[in-house]
Order: structure tokens, then sequence, then C-alpha cells
């Protein structure tokens, strides 16, 4: 099987930890992800709050690209995902002018989506070395990968199940809890630092109240989000994990136990506890 | 009954008879334009408040999200473009998933922010709308977009680091940033896209010029 990839901005910086991982991830599984040639910015939430036409053209352009290519797209950023799915339904509008040849019918997916598909789960369980079991965690799904359902096409929205299907297949113990898809406060730090502290420690808390080890994302800003707001804490941290990490450590090929290091809430303390280092 | 001359719109203090003054004398043109530049049906709001309930931070806004959709009924314009809320807004799309009218309350108040963003009015939240700004000019430069180079820019728009000192905001994200240095999080550089030409091009076009 193969699959055209847009990485996006994120995974190249502060999420290289997860592009990563997913690059595990998917060779282990035997499917094939070829980065889209060149791709660009999707734009995120400045052209989006700017500028209504480069919202549209900017995602547009790596739409091109991958129909050129004639892969589906799979992309792990939550945001990335909801920007080329808007981008997608404004092309078939017709109503502006995009400057690169495109027709909006290549699909796009996000990478949770796809994963959780009964098939790619039969494929994740066969892979399964040593299963997580003792791991009790929360999925957090976020805002931009289920919502507005008009464009995302998650039916689910209140109640969304990728992540626990995918966490569930590597063995975790996946609890249930009220703030899937709360916001995290996404970017708002840069000027109202305390709105973000606000929602990510209630979403910390609430995971904690659940009975919750750990936190599976998707999203390489919510992760950061939550992983940041425990840089001053003092008491046992939780770790958030990438989704593909957490299938990462099932598998066996923990890889370059170097990213470890690159999570600000320690996960080591909590696996070490749980027998899974 | 009460017959003030002041403009509605401009009114500052919240004197309740001034708010219950109706709509500008430009009719409903602004409620018309929005309607019609987003296609949302914002007159079939009753007021019902279920957006503001949703809404995880309606606590910091100034105008709460059932109130953006009444004034722009009443066509406050200003008041609408002066406020902090058009900012703060996360873009959730809570309020939008659960109106029982449909009516898409994150994308009229997106769209008062881009309105805002290209009128005269001084937006209320100058970091964050800077921020977008830099974001923007960073990936017309290089086609995509790095961490350490946004917040290098963001940092030399005027007033900023001014502003991030006296808060005391500065030294905390300072500290952030060798964090995540350390961590290897924080990439100093990224590739170019090598379509930056091509988006140069499609974004002066968008601005209005020729070439
Ligand atoms: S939920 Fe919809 S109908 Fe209710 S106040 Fe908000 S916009 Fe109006
Ligand atoms: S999109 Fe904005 S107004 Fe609507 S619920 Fe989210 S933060 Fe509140």
């Amino acid at each position: 099987m193969k699959l055209s990839f847009y990485p996006g901005c994120s995974l190249e910086g502060m999420a290289n930890d997860y592009c990563e991982s997913i690059y595990a991830v998917f060779k282990t599984l035997g499917i094939d992800l070829v980065e889209i040639e060149d791709w660009s910015c999707c734009g995120a939430t400045a052209a989006h709050s700017l500028s209504e036409i480069m919202s549209v053209i900017l995602p547009a352009r790596n739409l091109a690209a991958a129909e050129k290519m004639g892969l589906d797209i799979i992309c792990p950023c939550s945001l990335c995902f909801n920007r080329l799915r808007f981008s997608q339904k404004m092309i078939k509008k017709k109503i502006f002018h995009i400057p690169w040849q495109v027709t909006g019918d290549i699909r796009v997916l996000d990478m949770t989506r796809f994963l959780a598909k009964p098939s790619i789960i039969q494929l994740i369980k066969q892979c399964i070395l040593k299963p997580l079991d003792s791991l009790k965690v929360v999925c957090y799904y976020g805002c931009q990968m289920v919502r507005p359902p008009k464009i995302t096409g998650y039916a689910d929205y209140e109640n969304p199940q990728t992540l626990d299907r995918i966490s569930a297949a590597a063995g975790a113990r996946v609890l249930d809890w009220s703030y899937k898809s709360t916001c995290c406060g996404a970017s708002i730090g840069i000027g109202r630092r305390e709105i973000v502290e606000f929602l990510s420690k209630r979403i910390l808390q609430k995971s904690r109240q659940a009975g919750a080890e750990a936190i599976v994302v998707s999203c390489p800003l919510c992760q950061s989000n939550l992983d940041i707001v425990q840089k001053d804490r003092s008491d046992t941290p939780t770790p958030i994990f990438y989704v593909t990490e957490l299938l990462r450590l099932s598998f066996k090929d923990k890889g370059n136990p170097k990213w470890f290091k690159m999570h600000v809430a320690d996960p080591v303390p909590v696996l070490k506890a749980k027998g899974l280092l | 009954m009460h017959t003030s001359t002041s403009d509605p719109e401009t009114a500052t203090e919240h004197d309740p008879c001034e708010q219950r003054e109706l709509i500008g004398d430009r009719g409903d043109y602004f409620l018309n334009r929005i309607q019609g530049e987003t296609g949302v049906n914002v007159s079939a709001c009753y007021q019902c408040e279920r957006c503001t309930n949703a809404c995880p931070i309606s606590q910091f806004m100034d105008i709460k999200p059932h109130q953006i959709i009444r004034y722009v009924q009443l066509g406050w314009r200003i008041r609408l473009l002066k406020s902090s809320t058009i900012w703060i807004c996360l873009s959730c799309e809570m309020c939008t998933t659960y109106c029982p009218n449909e009516v898409d309350v994150a994308e009229i108040i997106n769209h008062l922010r881009m309105m805002a963003a290209s009128s005269s009015i001084a937006p209320k939240e100058k970091s964050l709308a800077v921020f977008h700004q830099t974001f923007l000019e960073e990936l017309i430069k290089s086609g995509r977009v790095n961490e350490f180079r946004l917040m290098r820019a963001y940092y030399s728009k005027p007033d900023i680091l001014h502003e991030k000192i006296k808060n005391g905001t500065f030294k905390q994200e300072l500290q952030l940033a060798m964090t995540l240095f350390r961590k290897g999080r924080l990439k100093l550089s990224a590739p170019k896209s090598k379509a930056v030409k091509e988006i140069q091009k499609a974004y002066s076009q968008t601005r209005g010029e020729i070439i």
C-alpha cells in the first residue's frame, strides 16, 4: 500500500519526534509513505484569521501536488488536516481562482482514522510484541480533528473513537472521560498565557480524575500544550504520548531511546513502574 | 422615551439605555453584508445562549458569543471590531457545532477578525494580531514556518519585546525556549520550500498587485 504524506511544519520542528515515530510505525506495518514533494505550509491559524483566499490556496498547492502523485493524503497534524479539508471543500465550490491545477478529488485522511480502519487494526495487532495492558490511558482528540463535523467528516464528534481503538489494539487500558475534544488553547499562549494554562491544566486534572497514567494524542499542538504546562510540576508527571509512540512501545522497536528525553513530562517513571521499559 | 443623540456604535460606557438604542442609520447594511460574505444566516439566532455555554473561554471574553451574533444583527460594527473576543476566540468550533439554528458563530467571529485586520481600528489584543501577521510573513518568505525563526521575527516587531518584558512573560518564554532547545525540540532552521516564488506571486495577486 502506498500513500502520500503531508507532514506539515510542526513535524519538521517541535514535533520532529512525532515524525520519526510515524515513519517507524508505518515501516513496521509495511505501508509506504511518500512525502509530498516540495510541500508548503497550510497557512494554519494565521491565514485562516487574516485572509480567506490565502487559507484556500495555500493548502490547495499541496492538494495539487498529491493529485499529481495520484495518492491519497495521510495527515498527522489535526490543524493541517482541517485546513486541507476546508480548502478541498472551497475548491469544489469553484468560487475562488486557484493558481494551481487542482480538482479536490483526492482523499484527505487524518492519520488516526486511517490507522483505526478494521483492516489496519488487524495489521497492528499482528505486529504487537509487548502489549501495554498495565498502562491506563485516556485519549485526547482536541478540536480541529473532529470539528466542525461538516468539514472533518466525523459523525461521532462528541465521542470520537479512533485513538481509543488504536490504543486498545496496542493493549493499553483505555478509560472513558468527558474531555476528549475540549480545546487545549491552541496558540493563544503567545498573547494570553493564562488562557492556555487554564484550559490545559483542566484537561490534565480531569485525566487524572479519570485514573489515567498517560494521555494519548495525535495533534502536535495539543501535545506541546499539555506537555509544557507540566514544566514546573513536582509530582509524577502525566506523559503525553503521540499515538505512534504508544504503538512503537508495544512493537518493541523503541528506536533511538532519545525520544523519551524530548518530552517535558518525563515518561520514564510511569513506564518503569509499569514494567514497560 | 429615551432620546440620546450619541451613536450607539461608538458608545463606550455601558449605559443600559444607550445599549437599547436600535440599529444605526445605515439600517441593516452591516447585517446584510456579513450574511452575504459568509453565507451564514445570522437572523436565525434566537439568543438561546447555547454557543456561549459551549464556549470554553467565554469567561475571558468581553463580548460573549451570543452577544456577538446579536450585535451583528444590530449593526454595531465598531463595538465588534474593537472587542477582544474576535482575537482570543480559539476557532474551536464548539459554538458552531452546538447551535440549534446552524448559525456558524465561529465563522462570524473569524470573519469579524479579518474585517478588523483590514480596518483602521487598532486590535484590542495586539500581541495576538501581530503574531498572526508575523506567521503569514514568515510563511510567504520561506514557504514553510520554522518555530525559532517565527519567534525571532515576532520579537523584533515594534513594542512586542517591550510589552513582554513589562508584563514579565519574556523571562518565562526564554526559559521555555531554552528547555525546548536542550530537549532537541527547537530546530534553528528548516528547509525552504522550493515553491516560495509561486506562493509569493499568488500572495501579491490576492492583494491586488498585477505582477
Ligand atoms: S446557539 Fe445559535 S441560536 Fe443560540 S444564541 Fe448562539 S447563535 Fe444564537
Ligand atoms: S470558536 Fe471561539 S467562540 Fe466558538 S466556542 Fe470556540 S472559542 Fe468560543
